[in-house]
């Protein structure tokens, strides 16, 4: 037998329980998809943690009915019968991505910012940095040439010229690199607690997860606006949490967001996003004056702008009158959210291909 | 992987490893080493020590969690002897140790390499690792023939009779079945043809092991009629199914492999499995002195390599050895630490004359005590002989004396571990402020029970024609309880690999898999002893009802 070219392995068999692994992730993420079970994704922007049952043999063993033993932790790991795996958040979000056919989100300003890195993938004859191992194999190469290496002849020395000398050069890599603010507007004035706050929750972070994952974490802006008769800008964790029983006025929340674009950011190089929320419940006169923010200010330096509805009642009147003008429209997208396995037909309406 | 020869200074390294277990007096087979990488080397491990498997989900999933391991530190790579006994020996050393840990290495399979050739259970065949991969060239084939996931399903069912197997037991195949190739057994065969057939013809051991029984066996025996008619229904069940069990098996895979109705493909999936699965049970019944042999060698070798300065760091090597051969509760017995020591304590009992009935009969303590007489024979082939005849059982229950115990610590555990098994303060002979010290006499027993059962259940199979030719396997009763939520998947695997109804008797419940129904009733218990006593009368082991 001759075993010097056997190379002991076992990427088949792995192959086949990432294969396993695979089909469990496709099962989960059908279970998000299915039942809008977006609790799933984890903190944002951290590895997402997949839990699913272990796979062990049965056979015939002493014990009680309980799970199996062992110690958890990072990666792949195995925790009272189940099996633990740390999924990179881009990596979910890919699938995700997938899995709801959402197209990658069209990004503008490219060319104008640059995130700018070095590579060493170059060698030359001059430098800072010594590769040492290239070096050493020019002069071994070089020393067996003129003979000063030479084992058996009794000869070991290895000299290093200053021409075998190779160092590493850095290489400038230029990566486009996009901003984006998003901006969050929440009505206060109606009961927004219980299952019609969670399910807000729920759809505002896809939304960050997803424009995170698009645009890189670090370049994108979340910021959170509410109203009642005024407007105002909030800190992310007092979103869900302030409240106002009084009447309502929407279209200056959208006012507010259309003046911050427009005054702090530069319209050439930002993606602009903007979600509202709210029951909808709208006065005539308000939902014509949104409607007209949108069309004659928003919606030409906006990428994508949304109005949900959530848990919407026979009064709500916004999203009817915003159909009127925007139903095929690319940017200004609407969503009714009436009960929590809604969310991703939301999402899809949101952020999905716009059939012609 | 690469053979130690493309590398001047292991190849030199071997040589005079073999030059000093040759000097010793080893009879080693043909050892030949090979050089691994990190990960080459977890993969092989995860192979049961052969270089190929086939594709199969369980060694995925172990090399997935291992590499991960390794990856963040949770994990050693280093892995210091691998050998696949057998003539030729594979012997494999990880390329990440140093000359000084590889010469270690070889020196300590010389050890193993002998052990598993001279032991009576050995554990050596002619070509194992080429046999191997052929049987894996097989089961790759199977698996184009019977489809993906037909190989898959039948592959998993094996897994579960995997634990189930016992082929130095002394109700292993051999012994408690009877095929078509042993009925002769009953005649007696001419003596010269035995001598044609020589030492390797089938031999038919009807498993009755109590004297005494044997002895009064007389008063009931049964009449020539019933001998006939049992005799004639023992051939009429060989000639319809070409077997017959005479006494419980508990070599279940064995059995399994040999007589449940299987396609080519399967079978050869059921022979893998087995061949490469069974050397675990020789390991577990000679651990100790395995080691501990492999561990005394390599101490030798290592000092004559350092003498004759065939390899440095003399340090190095006795802080590894040290570290390797350190003592362990008994309960976590490391058996290169014991097996090391009760191998020296053997010598020296032999050089001081100790193993002899001169020293048993003298009464005189002091005598005793300050015994020093020449032995009559060399300790070494005397520690041989101990090689050639038994198993870590005899070897315990000879050798393993209270005062050994105590002396190699195997009743030390630290105060911590002592508190939470709540042992009482009178077990304890001895503590200070990091470790008790357990009394000594009882450690013994539950060592030597270790052989007994090996922690796992003992199941049988009692009967092939089971309610209309199902299986019927038997859990012997030794107090504890099987797993119940288990039960049911394992039933349901081997029944797919006997494909037909599977029940299992275990203290007073019948649990049976038929087609898709799984059903569990309470039934008359029934004890071992008496399945045995059933069975040789030829009569049914066990009935539901």
């Amino acid at each position: 037998m001759n075993k010097t070219d056997v190379i002991v392995s076992s990427d088949e068999s792995e192959g086949l329980f990432n294969e396993f692994i695979q089909d469990q992730l496709d099962e989960i993420l059908d279970e998000v998809i299915n039942r809008g079970d977006l609790d799933r994704l984890g903190d944002r922007g951290s590895d997402i943690i997949i839990e699913v049952d272990d796979i062990v043999p049965p056979t015939f063993v002493y014990g009680d009915d309980s799970g199996g033993g062992g110690s958890g932790g990072p990666g792949p790991g195995n925790e009272k019968g189940k099996l633990r795996f740390r999924i990179p958040f881009q990596a979910f979000m890919e699938l995700v991505g997938q899995k709801l056919r959402l197209p990658n989100l069209v990004k503008e300003g490219e060319g104008r910012i640059k995130e700018v890195s070095y590579t060493f993938k170059t060698f030359g004859q001059v430098g800072v940095i010594l590769d040492k191992r290239r070096t050493f194999k020019r002069a071994l190469r070089s020393s067996v040439g003129l003979g000063t290496y030479a084992p058996e002849k009794g000869r070991v020395e290895v000299q290093v010229r200053r021409r075998d000398r190779r160092f590493k050069v850095p290489q400038r890599v230029e990566k486009p690199r996009h901003r984006a603010v998003v901006f969050y507007m929440g009505d206060i004035s109606y009961s927004t607690y219980g299952e019609r706050l969670e399910m807000e929750k729920r759809l505002v972070n896809f939304i960050h997860q997803w424009l995170d994952f698009n645009y890189g974490a670090g370049n994108v802006e979340h910021r959170f606006f509410v109203h009642d008769v005024d407007a105002y800008e909030v800190a992310p964790s007092d979103f869900y949490k302030v409240a106002n029983a009084g009447g309502t006025r929407a279209s200056i929340v959208f006012e507010l967001v259309s003046q911050i674009a427009f005054n702090e950011y530069d319209t050439n190089s930002t993606n602009f996003y903007a979600f509202y929320f709210g029951d909808g419940e709208v006065f005539e006169d308000d939902a014509k004056r949104i409607v007209e923010i949108l069309g004659s200010e928003m919606r030409a330096s906006f990428n994508r702008i949304g109005v949900v509805e959530v848990k919407p009642s026979q009064f709500s009147y916004l999203n009817r009158e915003i159909k009127r003008q925007f139903e095929k429209d690319d940017v200004v997208r609407m969503g009714t959210l009436r009960q929590r396995t809604e969310t991703v037909e939301v999402i899809k309406s949101l952020f999905g291909e716009r059939r012609a | 992987m690469l053979s130690i020869h493309t590398e001047p200074e292991l190849t030199a390294l071997e040589e005079r490893v073999l030059h000093h277990s040759r000097t010793f007096g080893r009879k080693v087979p043909e050892i030949r080493f090979f050089v691994l990488e990190r990960l080459e080397f977890a993969s092989l491990l995860e192979k049961d020590v052969y270089p190929t498997s086939p594709i199969n989900i369980w060694e995925g999933k172990r090399m997935v969690h291992k590499k991960h391991a390794i990856e963040a530190g949770l994990e050693s790579s280093m892995f210091y002897e691998v050998v696949q006994t057998g003539n030729p020996s594979y012997a494999y050393l990880n390329s990440a140790n140093s000359p000084v840990t590889q010469a270690s290495v070889m020196a300590h399979v010389v050890g193993h390499c002998e052990f598993s050739e001279r032991n009576v259970l050995r554990d050596s065949n002619d070509n194992r690792t080429e046999y191997v991969m052929y049987l894996v060239r097989k089961v790759d084939r199977s698996r184009q023939q019977m489809g993906e996931r037909d190989y898959l399903e039948y592959w998993n069912a094996v897994e579960s009779a995997t634990t189930l197997m016992a082929p130095n037991s002394q109700y292993n195949v051999a012994r408690s079945v009877e095929s078509e190739s042993t009925i002769g057994a009953d005649f007696k065969i001419p003596t010269k043809e035995m001598e044609k057939i020589g030492p390797k013809a089938p031999k038919v051991i009807v498993p009755v092991f109590d004297t005494l029984t044997v002895l009064l066996k007389g008063a009931s025996e049964p009449s020539a009629f019933e001998a006939e008619l049992r005799k004639r229904r023992r051939v009429a069940t060989l000639s319809r199914k070409g077997y017959a069990l005479k006494a419980p098996c508990q070599d279940v895979l064995d059995f399994l492999r040999r007589h449940a109705p299987a396609s080519q493909a399967e079978r050869s999936i059921l022979d893998y499995k087995y061949v490469t699965r069974a050397p675990q049970d020789f390991v577990m019944r000679t651990q100790i002195m395995n080691e501990g042999w492999a561990m005394y060698w390599e101490k030798k070798i290592m000092l004559e390599l350092f003498k004759e300065r065939a390899v440095s760091g003399i340090i190095d090597y006795a802080r590894v050895f040290s570290n390797v051969c350190r003592p362990r509760p008994y309960f976590q017995r490391n058996p290169y630490h014991l097996g090391y020591n009760l191998w020296c304590h053997i010598e020296q009992l032999y050089r001081d004359g100790k193993v002899s009935l001169d020293y048993h009969e003298e009464i005189d303590l002091e005598k005793k005590h300050a015994w020093r007489q020449k032995g009559t024979g060399d300790p070494i082939e005397a520690m041989g002989h101990l090689v050639d005849t038994v198993t870590d059982y005899e070897f315990l229950r000879r050798f393993l004396t209270p005062e050994l115990i105590h002396e190699l610590e195997l009743n030390r555990i630290d105060r911590r571990t002592a508190e939470r098994l709540g042992i009482k303060e009178q077990d304890l002979v001895s503590r200070d402020e990091h470790y008790v010290w357990l009394q000594p006499e009882p450690i013994k027993d539950e060592m030597l029970r270790f052989y007994t059962h090996f922690y796992r259940p003992r199941i049988y199979v009692i009967d092939t024609d089971f309610q209309d030719g199902g299986l019927l396997l038997f859990h012997r009763d030794d107090g504890r309880a099987l797993r119940k939520d288990w039960i049911r998947p394992t039933l349901r695997n081997l029944n797919l690999i006997w494909k037909a109804p599977v029940a299992l008797v275990s203290k007073d419940q019948l649990f049976a898999v038929t087609g898709n129904q799984y059903k569990s009733e309470e039934v008359k218990p029934v004890v071992f002893e008496q399945v045995v006593e059933r069975m040789r009368r030829g009569e049914k082991p066990f009935r539901a009802s």
